[in-house]
Formats: structure tokens, C-alpha cells, sequence
């Protein structure tokens, strides 16, 4: 940087700042403009800044390319990234290796290096430069803009921006008065919070009586999540000494302080240096400019109080004392620092008032709505795309900060809550989302705008979490002054941790919402005044999600650990204790591991199988790495006993209870109450209509993978338990209810499942040549001879569609097979595995396909009539729904096609009295919890209740069936009992190898090679092998045992 | 008067011995010696004429201050709510279980002292863990075991280095 030189007069600053603004416009050298804000740098930015010198030195371009260090542009997600002038190039993500071809290739040859160019991931293109990304488009950038164009250690730079011009007109004008009226006029608001009018405050400390006076900034800016102070202060620091000069030279004040906190060390370094700079040239010290005006200003640090960012305490701070607040009035503007006026100003609010007096008032109060004019930053964090601060015209939506400029929620999932206004703030939930941002909406959504802070949440965010993680923060912050406060907070944090940890009460939230407004009302802070914003507008509108805690013990999230325990049990429908049987292969505990699997489950084979595992989709290593293959754990022990000739332990107490109870079906429902029902003493019968045994996993899931051998062991388990099963008996057809009750059963158990195949509803579809899914694959289930053509299509895209694909490739007449799917890959319900076993064996997929007619002729199917579609926009839960695109139609040749997409009960064997009462989906109607009917005595679960649902939700179905009607029948309340989720025993942990830590990855599941798999239903997952199975079984995060009782069990010290 | 006095004596004289500054004089020494030496304390209120009272009670009410010595690294894991939302109670979590410490407290080896802070204002790269001056962005529980084993080495070979 080159010397400072003294400027002592106004017409030598104007001279000035005209000579550095043309030097940039006629600079014609190319510069790389490299973001180093904090976070650019903990990303890497200096490093790639060492790589380009490095370059530039070898190639000897030091004159001739210059490298700008600035401060944060902005757009975090994109850091560490480089502005190319001067083709106005925006890199981003770049790493100290792309420096090389940065510089040969860009900077030399003007040619653009695709991959570090920002994808917009909504339309797929990539942006050249800033005005391309919408994520600056949206954006009214007047503050925050010029970060880009400025090195904060060199003064000039700012001067190059038209930067003190500001306060050279106002020093000019000599009318400090005129001064506060055009920030009045301007309608500029504290941006620091409360939203006070600047102006008027400006007033109080002119008029207020005092030799001396002083203005502070307040650059504490405590809000976790707020962050935007910061990259002013780091990236344009004269911006807000200019801001605070004006200011002082308005209100008569000789000093100034500016309150930095103490975990800003690189915005210290650039604030410090800033005022040593403008002291250098002249425009601080006595005499400013030749004006008669004296200004010295300070830097006073914080040292971790929150509180000091509340403007009495923060006082109390720069006088050496503790930071506690202090009775108001008298305000600050009349009795402040050291007892004189003094005027207490945001860093943003500082910032924004060079540009008042440069573009005027009028220019200001045209920006933003009737009360809240001008711009706001925002700094837009948490489970959110483009992270990063966004500056935008007040009265923009909430929507279109978070979907247009934020980019949306990543993985696709759903936005739950915005936060704003940090610890004092609200959460503002998706309802609210076309919410104008201005300081009195918020306020009446019951939030408040606060510093900017919006942390976006999404659907695994949970609210009860986020109201106890506030009130740790306030009650750890709180200064003790006021009892209301100190016992207040930690009361409220009290009860709310207890609801957190599944030990909620009753009377819980009465209590929390009256202490909340007694804290309210009664503290003598901000600080306190507001504790109960997070509390009160979570109640507002999650309190749902509060009463599952407390009456359900769940949390629907999965974040709090002490009611979710291990992730995997807590979600099971059935409650396998798949941690502690992980936990156990581990240890090679193999009879131990199955113990426990069959405790809970009596279809284990099959669910080792087929289970859609939604255990592992929310496994926690999967969080970081990829879940443990749970499912592919449970299988290994249940191959490893069927080789050993395992009988499973099976209690077979006869008590002298002869209570009938008659099953409907023999599907996993039916099949697992049956068996419980048993095992209590009832005599159980189950009626099954067709001749062979198991439902769907008989009739519907093909050999290849779930093989029948395994299925029959399982119900053989069953069988030689003591269920009595009858086959080929139909209710309806041979038996009514009425029937079973006058034989002398005491409850009866519908079970009969969903396999009604649903119809595409296009013409057509009655050709010779259409067969569904659901008769197909019964049919080769049944080993019946089935006749398929040469070119198969199947419409659908779950695992019906898969499996009758990958059947119809066995077929030995079969030259393809086609799916046609109506939206993308990643939108297909059926297993990921399943989908990529179908792709190896030939099968093709179609995606964003739909059917329109089935093409006949001489009635038999020759094809089908398709059109093509496409993703529309973004709906209000921010998805997108498929749409046709008009024109595209067009014909797949086809002899054979098979509709596979949905299912639905068949109830016409209840007949018209049959007393129970049937939903408008053609469903049975039964109670939640009981699973009783409209019918007294009969019971209903699984699909025939639910519509298609899963293999273990049928056998969870069965189980609440059996409580139920052992509940019933001995004459109990049949409401539920809600405990919390713990394992039955604490398996002690291994000890990892530090290799293991690290490369430790999930195996791959061995599968037979697509072409031994042709033309024959082997099965086709071969199984772990033991040492795999070990191996992975040992990466197990262990999450039971991260409870107080787990740590306990173990002998953890805490 | 001893090395360590003479140094609180200098700091003091550095902000003109004025009793605003107690704070900064304050800050001053725990950048020094790595906490709040009570002998300083003292001292500092008989240079200052501050009641030593006062002076615990601005050592206590601010975050910033140790009374007692600190590790050699100073962990230090971001519990702002963007941090929290990203999971940041587990990389905390994870820090306890492998250091053997509560925030606050500090190895026995004298290695590592555990702290947490509100807000580092690096929500977009969160999790966000420091260790002395160097930043850790979007931390998982992987990393925090690489982060330690990364200090561990630098205190082995300081320790060669002495024993050289």
C-alpha cells in the first residue's frame, strides 16, 4: 500500500478521492479478486491466495496481474471464490490446485474453466458472473455490495469507491442539524433490533445537555447466527467509521468507541487498522479537514457477555465494570457513557449512512415498505442451500428468501421453521411463509427482525430442541440481575428439558406459558423482556410436537437422545433392538444376537429379506458416511441359525384359557397375532383363503428374492408353536362373522390385506395382452403357467413394477422389458436396491413417462400411446410436480403390458352385514390404538385397514392386534402405554482400531452375476460373509448407549 | 518482585493504570499466561485501588477468563444455533468422550482445555470448531478424532524436542 498522505482540507479530500476513483476506472490490469473474509479463510482462501502468487511469481507477471484479498462477498456457500476482472468472471469453490489454470487459462487466454462455474441448480446452467446467480439477482446489495470491491487494509481503496465523499459534503455544509433531519426524512431504523428511528435518537443526543459527548458502535453482535457486523467490519471497515464520523460531527460528540467482541480477532485487526489509517490521513484527530471538528475514536473489546450487546450493559463494559444493565430512563442519549450523552449505533446502521447523504433520503425511503425503509442484511444459515449473507429491500417474502435466493433445503427436504431475531426472536413456521419481512410483521407473527439472523429448519429439526437450546443460551447469559431472569430462564429451561427427555407432565406447558409471561413482564432487559419469544412461538405453532413429547415420548424429528435412544429401535415399527443385536455380532455372540431378534420379531427370515429398513434411513452413521446394512446384519444370523438347525426358543405355555380367537388371513398381520395370541394361552385359529400360506410374501414377493424355503421355515416356526391354521377357507364365501361369534370365538382378527390391483383408467386397458402386476407375480408364485410376449411394458415405479419387471425378464419368450415411470429416479418408490438389480438384469426404465391409451389390435394390446413429462415449479412445501409436456406424445411397441401402481382391498366378501363401518377409500375403518372396529369383538389391521403399506408395519399391525385383544378380553383399558424407547439390555462397546475409524466403509451385499441369474428365480443377494458381517457389525455408532442410562450402564464417568 | 508481577506491572502501565481499562488489562494477562494468575489479581487491585471483590466479579461474569491455567490447545466448539442445527451438540459430545473433559475443565496432561462459545459468525461453515487460531469448518464426528490426533503430534515432537 502506498503512503498516507495528510489531507487537510475539504477540496483536497474531493481532489483526492476524484484522482483514486479514476485510477480504478482506467486501470486496466487484470485482477483476481479473492474472498478472505473468516469463513473464506477456514475454507482455504489464503492458500489458494499463496498458489496464485506462486504462479504469478514463476510466470513473471508480478506487474502485470494484480491479486485483491478483500472481505466476504457474501455468498458463503461458494467460498472460497474469485471475481475475474476484468470479464467479470465469478469462480467458486476454488482450490489452491486450480490456481495454475486460473492464471494461464482465464487470466491469459480468456478461457472460462467450466468447473468453477456456479451451477444454479434450478435451471442446470451455469453462471458466468454475479448477475447470472440467482442468489445475488434477488438482491439489493447497497451496504454489503462494495465488499467486493475493496482491500479493508488500504484506505485508498475506499476512497476509489467515492468513500468519504460523504462526509466531505457534510463538512462542507457545515450544518449538522440538517444532518439529523435528511436521516430522519430518510426513515433509517437501528438495525441492530429494537428498530428504533436513527434519526430521532440522534436528535435526543443533540438537544440532551453535556460538555462532552459520544457515540459508540455496537459490534458485539452476540446473535448466534448472525453475522453480517462481522463482514462489514472485515471487509469494509471505513464504510462504518465514515458512518460514525457523520454521525459524531451531527450529535457534537468528540469521541467515539466501537464495542468490538472478542471473537471477531480478524475484524479487530481490520477496524484497528482503519482507524490508524484515517487518523494517518487526516480524517480523524483534531481538526478534521480543516472543519474546527475534533474526533478520537476508540476500541473497547468485549470478553463474552451477550449481555453486552444490550446497550447499558455494554456501557457498563467499556467503563471497566461488570455488564449488567441498568434502569431506563434515563436513556443513554441523555445519561450514557461516563454519565454524558451518548448515542449508541448498530454497525450496519452506521453503514447505511454515507449512502443517505450521498444518494439522499428520498432515494433511501423509496426502498423498502411504509414503516421499515431501506435495506436489511440478512445472514441466512442452517439447513439451507446457499448459505450466505443476502442484503434485501425490506418487504421481500420470507419465501422468496429462502426458495429464490436461499435455493431451498437441501436433500429435498421439507421446510419446518425460520428463526428470527436470534435468542429474543420467534420461529415462523410454513404457513407464514408469504410473509413480508419488515419489523412489524414479524413482530405480530410473534418473532422479531432482530440483528438478521435467520437460521432455516427443516423437517429433522425439533422445535421442544430448539426452545431448550435457547433457553440454555439466556440462561447462561443472563446477567442475574432480576429474579424474574436468572430463575426465570433456568426454570423455563428446566421444564423443558424435562419434556425433552420424555419426563414431561401434565400442567407442563400451562406452566411454561405463565412463567414465560411472568419473565416477560417482569425483567428490566431485552434480554429478559424477550426470553420467552422462543418458548411462547414454538408453543404457538408446534405444540402439537411439544404434546408428542410429553404424552407419546417421541420425537417426530429424532433429534432428542434421551427419548430416541438408538435411532434404529426407535423407529422400528416393531421395536427390534437392532443395536443391541449388531452390538452382539460384533462380540460374535451369534445365539445371543438371535435371541434377540426373535424376541420381537416372529417373521425374521423374511424380514432379513425384504424389510424396507427404514432403520437404516435413519441410522445415524449414515449421517456421516453410510448406515450400517442393518437388514443385511439380521439376515446373516438368521442364515447363520437355519445352518446350524436353530429351533428358535419358543415358550409353549398351555394355561387351561381355551378363549378362541379366529384370525381372518395368514399374511405377516394375521400370522404374527396368531403366534403372540398363542403364546398368551388362546386357542387361535387362522382362516386363510387360498391354499398356500403367507399373503403377499407368498403370492406377491417373487423367488429370487425372497426364496419360499425361508418363508416356510418362518411359518413353520409358527406353526409348531400352536397356531392352527386352516386353509382354503374364505370368509364370505364359507363363513360369516356372525358364524365365528355363535361357534363360540371370542374376538376375531381381519387381516385379509390389499391385492386388488388398481386400474390405469385409460382406454384400452381391457386388451388381450394387459395382466397386473399383482395377478402375474401370483401366478408365477403359484407355479402356474404364464403367458408373456417379447416386448413386456410395465407401468409404475414401486416395488410391484420391479418385481413384475424382473420376472418378466426371466421369462424365457421375453426380449425386453420396459418400465415406464411418470416422474425421476429419485422420486421411485421402490427400493434403491431393487432398482439397480432390475438395471444390471436388462430391465430399462423410462422416467417422466405416462400412459395416455393402450394401442390395440384385433383386440389384443400392439402398444402403448405415451407423453413425455417434465418437473413443473416449485409447489408451496417446495417440490416439484411432474407436469406433460404438450406436443410430446408418442408410441412404445408393446404385446405385453402390466400396470402396476397401487393396490387396494378387496372387502366384498364382508358383505352388507357385516356391521362394520368402511372409509371412502374402500378401506376398514378401526381405531388407531385399539384396532378395534365399528363392530364390538372385531378387530382390523394391516393393509385392509391402512391401504399397501410394508411387511414389518403388518407385523407391527398384528402385534397391536394381539395386545389389544388380550386387553379385551380380560377386561383391560385398550388405550396404549407410551414408554420411552430403551434397549432390554447394554451390550458393552469394542474398541476400534484407529484404521477402522477411518476407512471403515459399508460392504457391498454380494449378488449372483447377472447372467447366472437368467431365465430362473435363484436368489440373487448372496449374504455377508462372517468376517464382513463382523466388520461391519463394529462400525456401529452405538447410539443406546449415549442416554444418561445407556453412559450409566457401561460405567461411563461423567 | 518476581518476572510474573513485573509483567502485570508493565501491562497496567501499557493502558495508562487507568481503572477503565480494567477489562483490557484483564484480557491482557490471560493473553499472557494463558489465564488469571490470582497473585496478578491482586496486584492489579492494589495498582488500581479496585476492591479485589470487583475484580473476581469481572473475572467470573465474563466467558472469556480462566482462573485456572488452560492447556496448551484450547478447543474451542462453536453451540451457535446455525452450529446446532447442523448437529454441533454431537461434535461436542464427541470431544468429551475423547478428551475425557467437561467445557471448562482441561486434560490432565495439560494438553487440551475444552470450551464452548455462543457464536463464531461462521454459521455457513458450520459446524465450526477452533483449536488456537486455526478453524475447522463443517466438522463431523470423524473429523474431531483427526483434529485431536493433529495437536497430539505437535505436543509429541515439542516434547522431543525438549527431551533433545
Amino acid at each position: 500500500m502506498k503512503n498516507i498522505k495528510k489531507i487537510r482540507s475539504i477540496t483536497e479530500l474531493e481532489q483526492t478521492i476524484a484522482h483514486e476513483v479514476q485510477k480504478t476506472k482506467s486501470q486496466t490490469k487484470p485482477i483476481l479478486t479473492v474472498s478472505a473474509g473468516t469463513c473464506g479463510r477456514a475454507r482455504g482462501s489464503m492458500k489458494v491466495i499463496g498458489s496464485l502468487e506462486k504462479v504469478i511469481k514463476k510466470e513473471n507477471l508480478e506487474d502485470k496481474v494484480q491479486i485483491k484479498v478483500t472481505g466476504c462477498h457474501g455468498f458463503c456457500e461458494a467460498e472460497p471464490n474469485i471475481i475475474l476482472q476484468p470479464q467479470d468472471i465469478f469462480y467458486q469453490k476454488v482450490e489452491p490446485k486450480d490456481a495454475k489454470d486460473i492464471v494461464l487459462s482465464t487470466v491469459l487466454e480468456n478461457r472460462i474453466l467450466d468447473r468453477l462455474l456456479y451451477l444454479e441448480s434450478a435451471t442446470e446452467i451455469k453462471a458466468l458472473n454475479e448477475n447470472e446467480i440467482t442468489f445475488y439477482k434477488k438482491q439489493k446489495r447497497v451496504v454489503l455490495g462494495d465488499n467486493a470491491l475493496i482491500d479493508p487494509t488500504d484506505i485508498h481503496d475506499y476512497l476509489s469507491t467515492g468513500g468519504y465523499s460523504a462526509l466531505g459534503q457534510v463538512l462542507s455544509e457545515g450544518d449538522p442539524e440538517s444532518v439529523i433531519k435528511r436521516v430522519k426524512r430518510s426513515g433509517l431504523r437501528g438495525r441492530g433490533g429494537a428498530g428504533f428511528p436513527t434519526g430521532r435518537k440522534w436528535d435526543f443526543a443533540r438537544r440532551a445537555k453535556g460538555d462532552s459527548k459520544y457515540i459508540i458502535c455496537n459490534a458485539d453482535e452476540g446473535d448466534p447466527g448472525a453475522y453480517m457486523d462481522r463482514s462489514l467490519m472485515e471487509g469494509n471497515p471505513h464504510r462504518v467509521l465514515e458512518g460514525m464520523i457523520i454521525g459524531a460531527y451531527a450529535i457534537g460528540a468528540q469521541e467515539g468507541y466501537i464495542y468490538i467482541r472478542d471473537e471477531y480477532p480478524l475484524a479487530l485487526r481490520h477496524i484497528t487498522l482503519a482507524i490508524a489509517q484515517a487518523e494517518q490521513m487526516g480524517l480523524l484527530g483534531k481538526n478534521i479537514l480543516g472543519s474546527g471538528f475534533n474526533l478520537s475514536i476508540h476500541i473497547s473489546k468485549g470478553a463474552g457477555a451477550f449481555v453486552c450487546g444490550e446497550e447499558t450493559a455494554l456501557i457498563a463494559s467499556v467503563e471497566g465494570k461488570v455488564g449488567e444493565p441498568r434502569q431506563r430512563p434515563p436513556f443513554p442519549a441523555v445519561k450514557g457513557l461516563w454519565k454524558k450523552p451518548t448515542n449508541i449505533n448498530n454497525v450496519e446502521t452506521w453503514a447505511n449512512i454515507p449512502i443517505i447523504i450521498q444518494k439522499g433520503p428520498e432515494w433511501f425511503s423509496q426502498i423498502g415498505t411504509n414503516g421499515s425503509k431501506g435495506t436489511k442484511i440478512f445472514s441466512l444459515v442452517g439447513k439451507i442451500n446457499n448459505t450466505g449473507l443476502v442484503e434485501v429491500p425490506m418487504g421481500i417474502t420470507l419465501k422468496e428468501i429462502i426458495f429464490d435466493i436461499g435455493g431451498g433445503i437441501p436433500d429435498d427436504r421439507e421446510f419446518k421453521a425460520v428463526q428470527t431475531g436470534g435468542p429474543s426472536g420467534g420461529c415462523i413456521p410454513k404457513e407464514k411463509l408469504d410473509l413480508p419481512i419488515d419489523y412489524e410483521s414479524l413482530t405480530q407473527a410473534g418473532s422479531i427482525m432482530g440483528s438478521g439472523g435467520m437460521i432455516v429448519m427443516d423437517e429433522k429439526t425439533c422445535m421442544v430442541d430448539i426452545a431448550k437450546f435457547f433457553l440454555n443460551f439466556l440462561r447462561d447469559e443472563s446477567c442475574g440481575k432480576c429474579l424474574s431472569c436468572r430463575e426465570g430462564t433456568q426454570r423455563m429451561w428446566e421444564i423443558v428439558k424435562d419434556i425433552s427427555e420424555g419426563k414431561g407432565k401434565n400442567g407442563d406447558l400451562e406452566l411454561l406459558e405463565s412463567l414465560a409471561l411472568a419473565v416477560k413482564d417482569a425483567s428490566m432487559c431485552g434480554l429478559g423482556q424477550t426470553a420467552a419469544n422462543p418458548v411462547l412461538s414454538t408453543l404457538r405453532y408446534f405444540k402439537e410436537e411439544y404434546e408428542d413429547h410429553i404424552k407419546h415420548k417421541k420425537c417426530p424429528a429424532l433429534v432428542c437422545k434421551e427419548i430416541v435412544s438408538s435411532p434404529c429401535q426407535y423407529i422400528c415399527p416393531i421395536d427390534q433392538e437392532a443395536s443391541v443385536y449388531i452390538a452382539l455380532i460384533a462380540q460374535e455372540k451369534f445365539e445371543e444376537a438371535l435371541k434377540i431378534i426373535i424376541k420381537d420379531n416372529p417373521l425374521p427370515s423374511v424380514c432379513g429379506r425384504v424389510c424396507h429398513h427404514p432403520c437404516e434411513n435413519v441410522c445415524r452413521a449414515g449421517e456421516s458416511g453410510e448406515p450400517i446394512a442393518i437388514r443385511s446384519l439380521k439376515r446373516f444370523i438368521m442364515d447363520w441359525a437355519l445352518e446350524k438347525g436353530y429351533q428358535p426358543h419358543i415358550n409353549q405355555q398351555r394355561s387351561d384359557n381355551n378363549t378362541k380367537i379366529a384370525i381372518i388371513g395368514a399374511g405377516p398381520a394375521g400370522l404374527t397375532a396368531g403366534y403372540l395370541l398363542n403364546q398368551k394361552g388362546y386357542a387361535v385359529t387362522i382362516f386363510e383363503s387360498l391354499s398356500v400360506l403367507g399373503g403377499l410374501l407368498a403370492i406377491g414377493i417373487p423367488e429370487h428374492r425372497l426364496p419360499k424355503a425361508l418363508l416356510n421355515s418362518d411359518i413353520e416356526n409358527i406353526i409348531q408353536s400352536g397356531v392352527h391354521i386352516e386353509t382354503n377357507r374364505a370368509l364370505g364365501r364359507d363363513f360369516s362373522i356372525d358364524d365365528l361369534f355363535q361357534k363360540g370365538y371370542k374376538a376375531v382378527f381381519i387381516a385379509t390385506g390389499a391385492h386388488q390391483p388398481m386400474k390405469l383408467n385409460i382406454s384400452g386397458e381391457n386388451a388381450k395382452g394387459v395382466i397386473q402386476a399383482m395377478d402375474l407375480l401370483k401366478s408365477v408364485n403359484l407355479g402356474e403357467d404364464v403367458k408373456l410376449g417379447e416386448r413386456i411394458g410395465i407401468i409404475g415405479g414401486g416395488n410391484a413394477a420391479i418385481d413384475a419387471a424382473r420376472v418378466s425378464i426371466r421369462n424365457k419368450k421375453c426380449k425386453k422389458a420396459t418400465i415406464l415411470y411418470r416422474r425421476t429416479r429419485k422420486e421411485m418408490p421402490a427400493f434403491e436396491e431393487e432398482i439397480e438389480s432390475a438395471l444390471e438384469e436388462g430391465v430399462d426404465i423410462q422416467f417422466l413417462v405416462a400412459p395416455i391409451k393402450v394401442l390395440t389390435q384385433s383386440g389384443k394390446v400392439a402398444g402403448v400411446e405415451c407423453i413425455r413429462m417434465k418437473l413443473g415449479d416449485l409447489d408451496s412445501s417446495g417440490r416439484r410436480r411432474p407436469i406433460p409436456i404438450e406436443g410430446s406424445e408418442f408410441e412404445v411397441e408393446l404385446d405385453t403390458l402390466i400396470p402396476a401402481i397401487g393396490e387396494r382391498p378387496d372387502i366384498s366378501f364382508l358383505g352388507d352385514k357385516s356391521q362394520l363401518k368402511i372409509s371412502k377409500w374402500g378401506t376398514v375403518e378401526a381405531d388407531n390404538e385399539s384396532l378395534l372396529t365399528s363392530r364390538e369383538g372385531v378387530f382390523a389391521g394391516g393393509d385392509v385397514v391402512t391401504g399397501p403399506k410394508t411387511v414389518v408395519e403388518a407385523i407391527a399391525a398384528g402385534k397391536a392386534a394381539a395386545e389389544s385383544i388380550d386387553k379385551y378380553l380380560t377386561g383391560k383399558r385398550m388405550d396404549k402405554e407410551y414408554k420411552l424407547n430403551r434397549p432390554s439390555i447394554y451390550v458393552e462397546p469394542v474398541e476400534l482400531t484407529e484404521e477402522e475409524i477411518e476407512k471403515a466403509t459399508r460392504p457391498k451385499m454380494p449378488k449372483l452375476k447377472p447372467q447366472a441369474r437368467q431365465h430362473n428365480f435363484k436368489e440373487v443377494e448372496l449374504g455377508l460373509t462372517k468376517e464382513i458381517a463382523i466388520k461391519e457389525a463394529r462400525r456401529c455408532l452405538r447410539c443406546e448407549l449415549e442416554t444418561e442410562e445407556g453412559k450409566m450402564a457401561i460405567g461411563w464417568k461423567k | 518482585m518476581n518476572v510474573e508481577t513485573q509483567k502485570v506491572k508493565e501491562l497496567i502501565e501499557k493502558h495508562k493504570s487507568q481503572r477503565r481499562a480494567l477489562i483490557a488489562i484483564l484480557q491482557d494477562i490471560q493473553a499472557e499466561f494463558n489465564y488469571l494468575p490470582p497473585e496478578s489479581l491482586r496486584f492489579v487491585s492494589e495498582t488500581l485501588n479496585i476492591p479485589l471483590i470487583d475484580i473476581m466479579g469481572v473475572a467470573t461474569f465474563y466467558r472469556s477468563f480462566s482462573l485456572e491455567p488452560r492447556g496448551k490447545h484450547l478447543v474451542t466448539v462453536c453451540m451457535g444455533t446455525a452450529c446446532h442445527v447442523r448437529g454441533g451438540l454431537k461434535i461436542l459430545d464427541e470431544f468429551e468422550k475423547k478428551l475425557n473433559i467437561r467445557p471448562g475443565e482441561t486434560t490432565q496432561d495439560g494438553h487440551f482445555s475444552l470450551e464452548t462459545v455462543a457464536c463464531l459468525g461462521c454459521c455457513a461453515i458450520g459446524p465450526v470448531v477452533v483449536v488456537d487460531d486455526d478453524y475447522y469448518a463443517q466438522t463431523n464426528i470423524r473429523k474431531v478424532d483427526s483434529i485431536i490426533k493433529k495437536y497430539m503430534k505437535k505436543e509429541k515432537k515439542n516434547e522431543e524436542h525438549k527431551k533433545n
